[in-house]
């Protein structure tokens, strides 16, 4: 496989846009007659994962479950979102008995035949480097990305984890749990498809993913999810975004995330209003990270009259003691190049927490340790 | 060593690069005909080699890459003065961040 078509699955996973649902239908049909099942008779699209999930326990009768627990205005909607599209196609809620799922024959046994027909053929050393070089990267991105609207899917459904009363709510979600397994991850499947789409077995699961997003395989009914109408993510690949949601679908489906950490819509619509002292005062350390980081490190140390804790030829070494939280600290590095008026830019950039020297700071920023690093030019 | 933004050159003695880094595929160049070590995604600045050779990357964007100069080169960037390397081997590190519980990748 060449650069170009890697470079493909990447782009292919983390597509955003309407899907192509005439070849997502065909692929799906596809990988029904390669599995030996007659092509579902019904094919229902939903806008966005939650909407199928939705549809997939009203199907499947896991939906009675999260009914029994209660149910939230904003989840009511989802399910009436859901029964309306099932409506629309004829279908009704006909319960687990009369809607098998059939993603282990459609899915699940193809894979595992191309994957062990290839490691048979390349020997078990060269399947690891291919796996490292078509897939390695893109795993762990897509990977995350799809645990997370994972996450996002039971919360919306099962309803948000209550630290306070832990028994609530913990069969609606291992109901929507057991939905989610369910179903085939579409375009969030492009990573394993970047080792092993040649073969020609999985063919289908290929068109669809290029197509579309997850998908729900049932004997008689599939359904089928748009892709994202938003993704933004920063360099190291996680949901990342200052401005608005960082992955939102057609239905109104979005999550907030700064630097992968997810945020509360509502924190993040505060976010730009946020003081330092409510940032000391921020009992969860994960949301205080993302206030801190928001806020920026520059003027949060300003603000809070640090002072260096190390200087040398390096830079500075700065640190702020947080409570109940271990302390931020970072290096500050002036970057040797000039800017066009003559100033030099400094930036911060954080290290871990047991960074005593400058030197050692900037060193580990480059993997190394402090008497290592000696460059002998810099710009 | 040479260090240009958030980018180390790390020089590597011939017999200390691994044989399967030595006998990977090389990367393409662009369509200036550079070797492209990181581009910043914002801005589209890249740390990028001009000089005969090869580079070598193991793993995606932010895998380890190595570099090959047969005849010496140079690495210049939109923002930094260009550096002059001599033939040889280099490690190409990339800057990266420390947060809590992961590290993150810097670019420029």
């Amino acid at each position: 496989m060449t650069n170009g078509e890697r470079d493909d699955w990447g782009r292919i996973g983390l597509g955003v846009g309407p899907a192509d649902r005439a070849r997502a239908e065909a692929g799906v049909r596809a990988a029904y007659w390669q599995a030996g099942l007659p092509a579902p008779g019904t094919v229902v699209w939903f806008a966005s994962p939650v909407t199928a999930a939705a549809a997939a326990l009203l199907l499947t009768g896991g939906a009675a479950q999260v009914f029994a627990d209660g149910l939230e205005r904003e989840t009511e909607q989802f399910f009436e979102a859901a029964r309306s599209a099932l409506a629309a196609q004829g279908l009704r809620a006909p319960g687990a008995d009369e809607c098998p799922g059939v993603r282990e024959a459609v899915w699940t046994a193809p894979w595992e035949a191309a994957r062990g027909r290839l490691q048979a053929e390349l020997g078990q050393a060269a399947w690891s480097e291919r796996w490292t070089l078509t897939s390695g990267a893109l795993w762990p991105r897509l990977h995350g990305l799809a645990q997370r609207l994972q996450q996002a899917v039971v919360d919306a459904l099962g309803g948000p984890e209550d630290a306070e009363r832990p028994a609530e709510r913990v069969h609606a979600r291992a109901a929507v749990r057991r939905a989610l397994r369910e179903a085939v991850l579409g375009q969030h499947d492009a990573a394993w498809l970047a080792a092993l789409a040649e073969d020609p077995l999985l063919d289908g699961l290929a068109s669809v993913a290029c197509s579309a997003g997850w998908w729900w395989p049932f004997a008689d009914v599939v359904l089928l999810t748009e892709r994202p109408v938003l993704l933004r993510q920063d360099e190291a690949g996680r949901l990342h975004s200052g401005e608005g949601a960082a992955v939102a679908f057609g239905d109104g489906f979005a999550l907030h995330a700064w630097r992968g950490m997810p945020v509360p819509a509502e924190l993040f619509r505060r976010l730009g209003e946020v003081t330092a002292e409510q940032i000391r005062e921020q009992p969860n350390a994960e949301l205080r990270r993302v206030m801190l980081e928001f806020y920026g490190y520059e003027r949060f140390l300003a603000e809070s009259g640090a002072e260096p804790v190390h200087r040398d030829d390096s830079g500075a070494l700065w640190r702020i003691e947080l409570e109940q939280d271990e302390p931020v600290v970072m290096v500050e590095v002036v970057n040797a190049t000039p800017e066009p008026d003559g100033t030099h830019r400094v930036y911060w950039l954080r290290v871990p927490p047991s960074t005593r020297t400058a030197r050692e700071g900037v060193a580990w920023t480059f993997g190394l340790p402090a008497q290592a690093y000696q460059p002998l030019r810099q710009t | 060593m040479y260090r240009q933004g958030d980018v180390l050159l790390v020089p590597v003695a011939e017999v200390a690069v691994p044989a399967a880094v030595a006998s990977m595929t090389a990367q393409e160049r662009d369509a200036r005909g550079r070797l492209v070590l990181a581009r910043g995604e914002a801005s589209g600045h890249a740390h990028a080699v001009v000089g005969a050779g090869r580079l070598l990357r193991v793993g995606g964007q932010f895998g380890e890459s190595w570099l090959q100069l047969t005849e010496g080169g140079r690495v210049v960037h939109e923002e930094h003065a260009a550096i002059a390397l001599p033939r040889g081997w280099y490690r190409v590190v990339r800057q990266r961040e420390y947060t809590p519980g992961a590290v993150r990748v810097v670019a420029d």
